[in-house]
């Protein structure tokens, strides 16, 4: 792709006509949804628009806010487990409801979206980037270290698991990007550059000048690529969490496995959809909305493992900790989430 | 990986209400046969085998490059070296043998897998290693074990006119059996010196600590063995970790002759539950 | 016959790079003693050090980490090993033979105690190297039984005055447990529970069907989470055959190396044979035995004894002089007395599924539901109920014992191992004036004579140990086992020197100062009045540190006898002598509130008690 400079970027987006007419945005419309057209017709074109046009800021940033807290509420259960014995152990735990704050501040606030959203995101990006060091570290200083693999990564700090929580970071991050649903459909030229976060400038020029064509693409809604990616990473980081969770377990219900296949096809998926656009819009869409039920199920048996434990309900708060995780199917479904969201997104070529 | 090599299936429960042959007795305790344990749902004895047991297979032995070197050394020297015989004289380390192995028999080990049990009790006598405390009506280790030994051949002279370790197996037990239950009918001057049933303890005591310190019989009950640097994960439910094995039950019985079968508080009601030694908590 | 390797693949054979050998067998598997890389201070053989510590346990090792920490020249001698814990610990039952005081005692009375790997340490950290590290508080009840029942013992110190070393303790040690824990004088901790193992989940069912409250996962003295160079637990269940992993604590790695760092030194395998009496009345120091049999002396301003119930008594009665017949700082007569151990009952029920009780720390959960006295029972006192992980010789002698197993019996039995599962009952037994230590007429491989113990049951004791024990087994049948059985036995030692404001009827006052000799301290389990039902290791941890606070704050003063007639008052809390990387850890946690006049004046308030 040629140099683009604002200037030109911004003459293209407003040569390319918007598709207004239902009929023709019937073929032009993201894959699966025209599946609702009957019932839900309108709101959904109007959302499937949005998403198109890059123009879904409120409720990205809602969403982004949304799975950093699951992840937080996660961490904080699973950190209890190790104590706190590093004072860093802290630091998702507060970053998490930050980006919630954010989120949510930002879902009513343009100024927050593009300020304090964008900053935590990359906050909690980095956070998790440093806990998955610090994970990694955790392992090598138990026991036997990674001499013994195996049991150190079930048994040591879940390697994958502040990665995980990264993505949350990073869909804050995307958010901060788009524009919001309410802003005008065509952008003038000259309004973008003013309308680039300040964070930015900070950055090299080289970096800079590749962010402003990234979040030029992102503002359009051309960045399937990169959020589809997104999708297949998170699908394995999730299958590898729960894979080894459910080995300890010894896969004593055969449903345990479901997550370990399930993941490898979304990440099939999700990187298929990087170089095929068929892919990302059939098995994409598919293999995410399997996994969005998966969660689901899965958040459905974990609940039920909880209370089932000795103790049960009468020891809640122990069983919460100990018994299995209750927000990590979740995560899995948020992943499920994040493909559905790629596939109706356009590409950038 | 092996993450996906599942061992076995988790063993179910006995069925209560499957028919169970009533065996109403075995092979006589003079045939070899009879000398083997049964299984009370075939009736057939159980055959010498490397490893008896419910867990087939099992070796913590084949987990040793996970143990720290210390705990190997001492594990594998238990195993490869047995300590010679120094302190017992060799007749009584003879009578010492009959008695241990009536004591915790292992006639369904093969030759080559028995724990020799005797070797570490004299080994500990000959070092003179003790537990910290003798009981006021209890003479030394050494000189308790050489005077139970004179008792107990005095027992089965009164009780069958032969010499202990001329006796069949139930006979034996039968011997034993009268020290167990703080009743033994000859050599009451041996027992003026010490306690009877704390002699039984020591006995029994001394036996257990050489037979379920080796290798061959965690593997015999299922007992991870040694766990440093690496530990355990599958801690609740009784599930085997993927090195461990999943028990596999069948019916097992002592040979259906042997008074040891049952139990019975040492003392059989005569005393007072003798408190236990051992620390737990 | 399948063939032994039924994991079938390789990994499950050998560790990546080979077995675990040589000089570094793994990254972190070294523990805080190995890599101390300060050199040990040597006194010459004729330093007066300020002061000299008998026994580096338990107690000692508080004790001799605040005095160095504080820049006192001080001294501790342990009769056994200073260990190397890669090297000299194994994960084997049998082969943690030594980690016990196995010397020879002679016990008797008509319910004769166990001592060796029942109760008694030796080599540095002492007991704490074998516990199971179960760490509850005391009760408030318990230091006033006397007053409140009219049986046992008053304690010459409140609650209020150990409250704040106990927060102190859970923290340097740390203690993992739940965050709000109901019992006695209701708190939190500082680090998280610890997951169950099957017979925790025995305990929780147990007493969940029956409505009766149960503490998961802690209060331990393990690690859930890392401690500065300490990790986190592995759960391997080989707690008392001392923690190889350095999750659990001992002061022999959670104290020691800090005492060090800070100039302490420490003789192991110095067997020390008396404490020696100057003309003025003051102890001069101890005499000893090197480690290779020489008698040699350690002169001392102030000697402190923490040998523990059995080995504090007998150094005194051994150190008996002119002046001192019947036992150095035995004026009273009382030394050796009130000797107590706690009813430690092991319950054990057979489960149809498999429970493996081998796998996690023996002590995971409790519960202190029935800890003080219920007026509609017909005892004063009360026990708690614990979860235990015999291996599976102490296995083998409970079914000895409790099934009178042996022979073919004794193999079936073991071969049902894996479906087991083992509860601690722990009760309180008072003290009595009968139950004690003596000297017998035999002696060790030095010539010094060995302890003789008396011990039996009383009336209220049996009662007690009766009905506790059948509501564990009712625990137990709750929980689903299908045959239950028990073992009786003793667990832990407290008493045989006691602490006291009266002269005539303690060893010791409040803060451990023998009445009789100004600057001879004790400090262990032996000076405790009376010993609840709680596990005293932790108790006795606090009661070091606080002894140290006020040592420090004596300064060089200690060695006079502070006046009578003004009641002691508690020495400021130092805070600041924690060891290296413990303080500041693990979360915000629950603190009851204290009142603050109590806080000041606990020897007062003791005071009036008598």
């Amino acid at each position: 792709m040629a140099v683009l400079s604002p200037r030109r970027l911004a003459t293209e987006v407003s040569q390319k006509p918007l598709v207004r007419d239902t009929l023709a945005g019937r073929r032009k419309r993201s894959g699966w949804l025209w599946l609702l057209e009957h019932t839900l017709a309108r709101d959904v074109r109007v959302v499937d628009q949005h998403i198109r046009e890059g123009r879904f800021q409120r409720g990205l940033a809602l969403i982004a806010g949304l799975s950093a807290v699951l992840g937080g509420l996660e961490v904080t259960l699973q950190h209890y487990r190790g104590s706190y014995s590093q004072r860093v152990m802290y630091s998702p735990v507060f970053l998490s409801p930050l980006v919630l704050l954010a989120g949510v501040w930002g879902f009513f606030s343009r100024r927050v979206a593009r300020t304090l959203l964008p900053i935590s995101s990359l906050l909690l990006l980095g956070d998790g980037a440093l806990g998955f060091i610090f994970h990694v570290r955790g392992i090598a200083r138990k026991p036997g270290g990674w001499r013994i693999p195996i049991f150190n990564v079930i048994m040591g700090p879940p390697i994958f698991a502040p990665l995980l929580l990264g993505i949350s970071g990073f869909l804050g991050v995307i958010a901060a990007m788009l524009r919001r649903e309410d802003d005008p459909p065509r952008v003038k030229a000259a309004g973008l550059p003013g309308q680039r976060p300040a964070w930015l400038g900070l950055l090299p020029r080289g970096i800079t000048r590749e962010g402003v064509i990234l979040e030029h693409h992102v503002r359009e809604g051309r960045f399937q690529k990169v959020l589809a990616a997104a999708t297949g990473v998170s699908a394995i980081l999730n299958g590898v969490e729960a894979l080894y969770p459910h080995y300890k377990n010894d896969f004593t219900y055969k449903v345990q496995w479901t997550p370990i296949l399930l993941a490898p096809i979304v990440a099939f998926a999700g990187f298929g959809a990087v170089a095929s656009k068929r892919i990302a819009r059939t098995l994409l869409p598919l293999t995410s909305a399997l996994a969005v039920l998966n969660g689901a199920i899965g958040a459905f048996y974990h609940l039920r493992g909880v209370v089932r434990r000795p103790g049960g309900l009468k020891h809640s708060f122990y069983n919460t900790v100990y018994g299995p995780p209750l927000f990590a199917p979740l995560l899995f479904a948020a992943t499920g989430f994040l493909g559905l969201l790629a596939s109706l997104l356009r590409r950038a070529d | 990986m092996s993450l996906t090599n599942k061992t076995q299936d988790m063993p179910l429960p006995p069925d209560p209400n499957a028919p169970r042959p009533t065996i109403e007795s075995g092979p006589p305790a003079t045939t070899p046969a009879g000398r083997l344990p049964i299984n009370t749902r075939t009736g057939q004895p159980i055959q010498p085998r490397p490893q008896p047991g419910y867990y087939p297979g099992f070796s913590t032995l084949s987990q040793q490059k996970f143990w720290d070197e210390a705990t190997r050394r001492v594990v594998l020297a238990r195993v490869n070296n047995p300590p010679p015989i120094r302190f017992f004289t060799p007749d009584e380390a003879r009578l010492m043998r009959a008695v241990i192995e009536r004591v915790l028999p292992q006639d369904d080990r093969d030759e080559a897998h028995r724990v020799p049990i005797l070797n570490y009790i004299d080994d500990r006598l000959y070092h003179n290693r003790i537990d910290g405390y003798r009981y006021e009506d209890m003479p030394p280790d050494r000189e308790a074990h050489r005077l139970g030994l004179q008792a107990i051949e005095r027992i089965a002279q009164t009780m069958y006119g032969q010499p202990f370790i001329a006796l069949p197996p139930d006979q034996q037990e039968r011997v034993l059996k009268t020290i167990h239950d703080v009743e033994p009918p000859a050599a009451h001057d041996i027992w003026r010196q010490m306690s009877i049933q704390r002699y039984w303890m020591l006995l029994v005591q001394d036996v257990v600590d050489a037979y379920y310190a080796h290798p061959y019989a965690w593997d015999e009950i299922g007992f991870g063995g040694p766990a440093y640097p690496r530990g355990y994960m599958r801690l609740e439910g009784g599930k085997p970790e993927p090195w461990e094995v999943a028990e596999q039950r069948y019916e097992w019985s002592g040979p259906l002759w042997a008074v040891s079968n049952e139990y019975g508080p040492i003392g059989a009601g005569h005393e007072t539950i003798t408190p236990g030694q051992e620390g737990t908590h | 016959m399948t063939t032994p390797h039924t994991s079938g693949d390789a990994v499950m054979e050998s560790p990546l790079a080979g077995a675990f050998d040589g000089a570094t067998p793994g990254a972190h598997m070294l523990g805080p003693i190995q890599t101390l890389d300060t050199p040990m201070r040597r006194y010459g053989p004729h330093d007066e050090v300020d002061y000299v510590i008998v026994g580096v346990g338990s107690a000692g090792g508080v004790l001799i980490q605040r005095l160095a920490r504080a820049g006192f020249r001080v001294v501790g001698f342990d009769a056994g090993p200073f260990w190397d814990t890669e090297r000299d610990w194994v994960s084997d039952e049998a082969g943690s033979y030594n980690l016990y005081w196995n010397d020879l005692r002679i016990t008797g009375g008509s319910e004769p105690l166990a001592f060796g790997a029942n109760n008694s340490g030796k080599g540095v950290g002492g007991g704490s190297v074998h516990w199971a590290g179960f760490t509850p508080r005391f009760h408030p009840s318990d230091f006033s039984v006397y007053s409140d029942t009219g049986l046992g013992a008053d304690w010459p110190i409140s609650y209020q005055d150990v409250k704040p070393y106990y927060e102190l303790l859970e923290l340097e040690i740390p203690v993992a447990g739940p965050s709000y824990y109901p019992w006695g004088d209701p708190h939190g901790y500082a680090y998280g529970p610890h997951p169950m193992g099957g017979v925790g989940d025995v305990l929780i069912n147990g007493c969940t069907k029956l409505g009766i409250g149960v503490s998961i996962g802690g209060p331990v003295a393990i690690t859930s989470g890392s401690h500065g160079d300490r990790p986190h637990c592995i759960y391997r269940g080989f707690c008392i055959q001392g923690c190889k992993v350095g999750a659990k604590q001992s002061t022999l790695i959670s104290h020691v190396p800090d005492a060090i760092r800070h100039g302490a030194e420490i003789r192991a395998n110095c067997m020390v044979a008396r404490v020696n009496l100057g003309a003025d009345g003051r102890v001069t120091g101890v005499t000893y035995f090197d480690p290779d049999g020489n008698l040699r002396e350690q002169h001392a301003k102030v000697v402190i004894v923490s040998g523990y119930s059995i080995e504090t008594p007998r150094l005194l009665f051994n150190s008996a002089c002119p002046g001192f017949e019947q036992g150095l700082a035995n004026s009273s007569g009382v030394l050796g007395k009130y000797l107590m151990a706690q009813a430690g009952t092991v319950v054990l029920g057979r489960f149809a599924a498999p429970i493996r009780m081998y796998k996690a720390p023996p002590a995971h959960a409790l519960t202190e539901e029935f800890y003080e006295t219920d007026p509609a029972r017909d005892f004063v006192r009360g026990f708690a109920i614990q979860t235990v992980g015999p291996l599976p010789i102490a296995f083998a002698k409970q079914m000895m014992v409790a099934k009178g197993a042996w022979g073919w019996g004794m193999r079936k039995v073991m071969m049902d191992y894996n479906h087991w599962a083992a509860l601690g009952f722990l009760g309180e037994i008072l003290p009595w004036e009968d139950n004690r230590v003596e000297l017998a007429a035999e002696t060790d491989r030095h010539g010094l004579p060995v302890a003789k113990i008396t011990f039996g049951l009383h009336d209220n004791d049996k009662k007690l140990i009766k009905w506790g024990v059948d509501k564990t087994m009712e625990v137990m049948y709750a929980a689903g086992a299908e045959e239950v059985v028990r073992e009786p036995r003793y667990a832990h030692l407290i008493g045989g020197a006691r602490m006291g404001n009266d002269p005539r009827t303690s060893v010791v006052d409040g803060f451990g100062r023998a009445h009789d000799i100004p600057n001879l301290f004790l400090c262990d389990g032996s000076i405790f009045p009376t010993q609840g039902s709680a596990n005293p290791g932790l108790t006795i941890q606090a009661i070091a540190a606080r002894t140290a606070d006020y040592l420090i704050a004596q300064g060089a003063g200690v060695v006079n006898r502070p006046p009578r007639a003004v009641p002691a008052a508690n020495p400021p809390l130092r805070r600041d002598l924690s060891p290296h990387s413990t303080a500041g850890r693990g979360m915000p946690r629950l603190k009851s509130k204290t009142p603050k006049a109590k806080l000041g004046l606990g020897g007062l308030a003791a005071g009036n008690r008598g």
